[in-house]
């Protein structure tokens, strides 16, 4: 009994300890470069449910930033401090990670994906806090307010790869018809959107759409409904594991090859082939806005030797790639500010601070991100970034760029009110 | 409830008091005062915590009623908060009624939902009943995915809480929001115990068949503990949903349905304290552990990769176990017990 009680004070007073201690643990965890600096907020989510896209875009991100403070001095003299937070992929977390990250006087803040954007959004455009969504669908751009998007969305997705298809693998008579398989949330639907509204302009017959949800493990019945429609191409907007089903059900079906099938940028990693296996993705398209890993391009050689430094693990993921350049961006945003508004307009991080880095940095970006994604240039009324996107095939089992960068047409969705209320501003 | 040493009651009302002595008064006013003057000292960040740990409480505190008073098993509570949260966005954002009609709306239109997942309850109890309550959750998320006027998988915005001409445009101004509807709901629940209705929860709670056997109709009180237990939800949905200000299905998970359960066992079922206790001892936990992976990584950069973002989950786990373990009745019976100690100081006996 003695050593039952004895626990159970121990325990308890562990957990009392333990519970009060963690939320001064926040205390420890930014450690401010000496001087001023330029507080730059991250909400990722290196654990949860995506948590296998969260983890590489974080140390993609975290390592650039370094590069930035190490190798570069800074921005113009003034180090970069990260200051980010796990989100878990959890709503509830995502929402007061915003303010925790506007209250420690952040010039800006981004997401790595859509839904986590979704939830911080309109707490950041409330305060006119500044935000970029890596991964982005058209809802965190659309009517554009204070939150930008990195690269083209889902739907953009959808409407580069529509045309490339049409100009270049199209060859036969009248209409080709598609079919969409998407993934039950934004980052299928935005696809679905975009197809909506540009499908009868660019001559695809869309045929009834098909959903799965993000641990879907056979997709047979819908794959068969399709197959009974007779589709010339097949668009998958979704993630990698789902997406490998999808492509494996077609396969075993008969389908593919047979067929064309292509994948938005959120299905289309090196993940896909390591799912699906090389030969069942052979010839695969997909459209993805950064270059392939270890191209001659100017930003790759000092990127590719930080990530073997520091998170080999993450070596030929693009994911890192993107959240490295998403690091460059933030860092020449950074610059634009410093340079146009001086470094005391921008030092407390307040909503003036906010305000300036938005009008003079976000908006005045033209930069060419070292090559390793599509330039980054702001049009008004257009909150993405990045407007271009490639398209890839899988060749020989390597994800392999076909196209040079295509532009991915802004879809109006502000035209269509009735189906697309949340774009009216 | 036990009483200071000499202290007795000698009336019916001294009986029902909930605050039976000027101790009781003054520590109640204490606590008022700290928590209305919360915003003067707290930060944004501190704030929205609080805003969140109130909303949770109020949707806890349904669920006690449904599960720690009624017995009745429910896994689908995020899904009935989402019924709120969407309730509320649609009548405000798309018809631009006022936010209090939004409000009530919500929690009639989850308590609504609740009674229809509830029927079951009267053939199904225990796990077959928390089968039924998880298949609320999917069908609710399905549905709001596939209306038109919810904004489908994309969402829908929602404006500002105002009532009159005061708009709830700030973090201090929800918070004030937030607490005076949890200090309402914490009423309401506490005193709803002591009623009719009440022991006729806990008479089901405890064995149903002797409950029919006294007379207590099963199928109106536990379809009653299900729309009231809702009706919280879609409140704290509401409220939610104009707090964040944009709402998709995708924020309320299963996960999260499970994470309501964990806190009010955490906090003590069935108690009118365990919800609030346990809202705040998760909600914090998952507060701390937003910042484990950065200071881990901060601290010893040689550490594997991925070693630093494992921790977090593990820690949640371990300390949520570790609390089973040694605190199955909650930290509400944890806290009676410091109460009897304390009176009893220094004496033992």
């Amino acid at each position: 009994m003695k050593g039952k009680r004895f626990l159970m004070v121990v325990g308890v007073l562990f957990l009392a300890l333990t519970v009060a201690a963690l939320p001064f643990v926040g205390a420890c965890a930014a450690k401010p470069a000496a001087g001023p600096t330029l507080k730059y907020g991250m909400s990722i989510c290196v654990t949860g449910v995506a948590a296998e896209k969260g983890t590489p875009m974080a140390h993609g991100k975290l390592d650039c930033v370094k590069y930035i403070n190490e190798e570069l001095g800074g921005v113009n003299g003034y180090p970069i401090e990260a200051i980010w937070y796990d989100n878990a992929y959890d709503a509830a977390r995502a929402a007061v990670i915003v303010k925790k990250i506007m209250d420690e006087g952040a010039l800006f803040f981004t997401t790595n994906s859509s839904k986590m954007m979704s939830c911080s959004m309109e707490i950041a455009n409330r305060d006119g806090f500044p935000g970029i969504a890596s991964f982005s669908s058209p809802v965190c751009t659309n009517p554009p307010k204070h939150i930008y998007a990195q690269m083209p969305d889902y739907g953009d997705d959808w409407a580069a790869f529509a045309n490339y298809y049409m100009e270049n693998i199209w060859e036969g008579p009248g209409k080709p018809k598609m079919a969409l398989h998407l993934l039950n949330n934004p980052t299928g639907y935005g696809a679905r959107d975009a197809a909506l509204c540009l499908a009868d302009e660019l001559g695809i017959e869309l045929l009834p759409e098909e959903e799965h949800a993000a641990d879907t493990i056979s997709e047979m019945e819908s794959m068969t409904r399709i197959k009974a429609l007779e589709p010339d191409v097949l668009f998958i907007s979704s993630t990698p594991a789902p997406t490998a089903v999808v492509i494996k059900n077609a396969y075993e079906l008969g389908m593919y090859p047979g067929i064309v099938i292509g994948c938005a940028h959120a299905s289309y990693t090196k993940a896909l082939v390591d799912i699906a296996g090389a030969d069942i993705v052979e010839g695969v398209y997909g459209v993805y806005g950064t270059v392939e890993w270890g191209d001659d391009v100017p930003g790759m050689a000092k990127m590719m030797a930080y990530c073997e430094r520091y998170h080999p693990q993450d070596a030929e993921n693009m994911d890192y790639m993107f959240s490295w350049a998403e690091a460059l961006i933030g860092a020449e945003i950074l610059r634009l500010a410093l340079e146009n508004c001086g470094y005391e307009a921008i030092a407390w991080g307040d909503a003036a601070a906010w305000e300036c880095v938005e009008k003079n940095g976000i908006q005045k970006l033209d930069y060419d991100v070292l090559g390793l994604q599509s330039p980054v240039k702001y049009t008004p009324g257009d909150n993405r970034l990045a407007k271009s996107v490639r398209v890839f095939q899988i060749i020989d089992g390597t994800i392999t760029a076909i196209s040079d960068w295509i532009v991915a047409p802004r879809v109006p969705f502000e035209q269509y009110p009735d189906l697309f209320p949340w774009a009216v501003p | 409830m036990g009483l200071p040493c000499g202290t007795h009651n000698y009336t019916y009302d001294q009986d029902m008091a909930i605050l039976r002595t000027k101790t009781h008064w003054a520590l109640l006013i204490a606590l008022l005062v700290l928590l209305f003057t919360f915003p003067l000292y707290g930060g944004g960040y501190w704030l929205s915590v609080a805003n969140l740990i109130g909303i949770t409480v109020i949707a806890a505190i349904g669920l006690n009623i449904l599960l720690g008073y009624c017995g009745q098993l429910s896994i689908g509570h995020a899904g009935f908060i989402a019924v709120g949260a969407f309730t509320s966005a649609i009548l405000t954002n798309v018809l631009g009624l006022p936010f209090l009609v939004g409000l009530i709306a919500a929690g009639l239109m989850a308590g609504f939902i609740g009674l229809i997942f509830g029927i079951p309850s009267l053939k199904v109890k225990g796990f077959y009943l928390a089968i039924a309550t998880i298949a609320a959750q999917f069908i609710i998320i399905w549905v709001i995915n596939h209306l038109e006027i919810t904004g489908g998988f994309v969402g829908i915005a929602v404006p500002y809480a105002s009532i009159g001409g005061l708009v709830f445009d700030s973090e201090a101004s929800m918070f004030y929001l937030i607490m005076v509807i949890v200090v309402m709901c914490t009423f309401f629940a506490k005193n709803l115990a002591r009623t009719r209705v009440g022991r006729a929860f806990v008479a089901i709670r405890d064995n149903d068949l002797a409950a029919k056997v006294m007379g207590i109709n099963l199928f109106y009180y536990k379809l009653l503990a299900f729309f009231i237990g809702c009706f919280f939800a879609g409140i704290a949905g509401s409220l939610m949903a104009h707090w964040i200000g944009f709402m998709n299905a995708e924020q309320f998970s299963l996960m999260e349905s499970i994470l309501y359960i964990g806190m009010i066992i955490i906090g003590g079922l069935g108690t009118a304290l365990g919800p609030i206790l346990g809202v705040i001892f998760i909600r914090l936990m998952q507060q701390g552990m937003i910042f484990v992976a950065p200071t881990i990584e901060a601290a010893f950069p040689a550490l594997p990769a991925g070693f630093a973002t494992g921790i977090a989950p593990m820690l949640f786990g371990l300390i949520i176990i570790l609390f089973l373990i040694l605190e199955p009745r909650g930290i509400a019976h944890r806290w009676m017990l410091f109460k009897a100690a304390y009176r009893l100081w220094p004496f033992s006996y």
